[in-house]
């Protein structure tokens, strides 16, 4: 049960961080909403499929993929945030 | 767990859709990003339902492989100045 709420609940972040992937109009916006519900959402959707059968081998699989997502996630986001402001794209601007 | 896989998937179509359309070549690299970490998490959902360990390691290297990639192009984009 406890496992069931926690993949929903991962589900959930996914799906509010692909509406505002679509929604906002800027790309400081799109990634502030892909880079935090992204993270959010994968990491509680595994922690849920870890606990979804009890105490396995696999646990430590996911665990790594937990470690290795939190990680490399927020490095991407901050390089492509970087990226867009170094080469001085407008806030508001590009649709 | 089909519909965690349905949801997952969905959302990784409207993700594609952001990477086909995006206006900025910023927005093309934030949705491959977004669009990695669903598949990495679909590859992670087939491995628990399917039972294979097979399938974690080959999302382990996928997710290296990806942040490699985003990251570099990220730079490359940085030192041209932007691509209009």
């Amino acid at each position: 049960m406890i496992a069931w709420i926690l993949v929903g609940l991962g589900c959930a972040f996914l799906i509010i961080g692909t509406i505002g992937i679509v929604r906002f109009r800027d790309v400081y916006s799109r990634l502030q909403a892909s880079g935090v519900s992204d993270n959010v959402g994968s990491a509680i959707l595994l922690v849920g499929l870890m606990v979804l059968d009890g105490l396995t081998a696999r646990d430590a699989a996911l665990l790594f993929l937990i470690a290795l997502l939190l990680i490399t996630n927020p490095i991407a986001t901050h390089s492509i945030a970087r990226s867009a402001f170094a080469s001085h794209h407008e806030e508001g601007g590009g649709g | 767990m089909a519909i965690v896989e349905g949801i997952v998937l969905a959302t990784l179509l409207v993700v594609l859709a952001r990477l086909l359309f995006g206006p900025t070549p910023w927005d093309r690299l934030l949705a491959a990003n977004s669009a990695a970490t669903r598949v990495l998490l679909l590859m992670a959902i087939l491995a628990v339902v399917e039972d294979r360990t097979l399938y974690f390691d080959v999302a382990i290297v996928y997710a290296a492989i990806s942040f490699l990639g985003i990251v570099i192009v990220a730079r490359v984009m940085e030192r041209a100045g932007g691509i209009r």
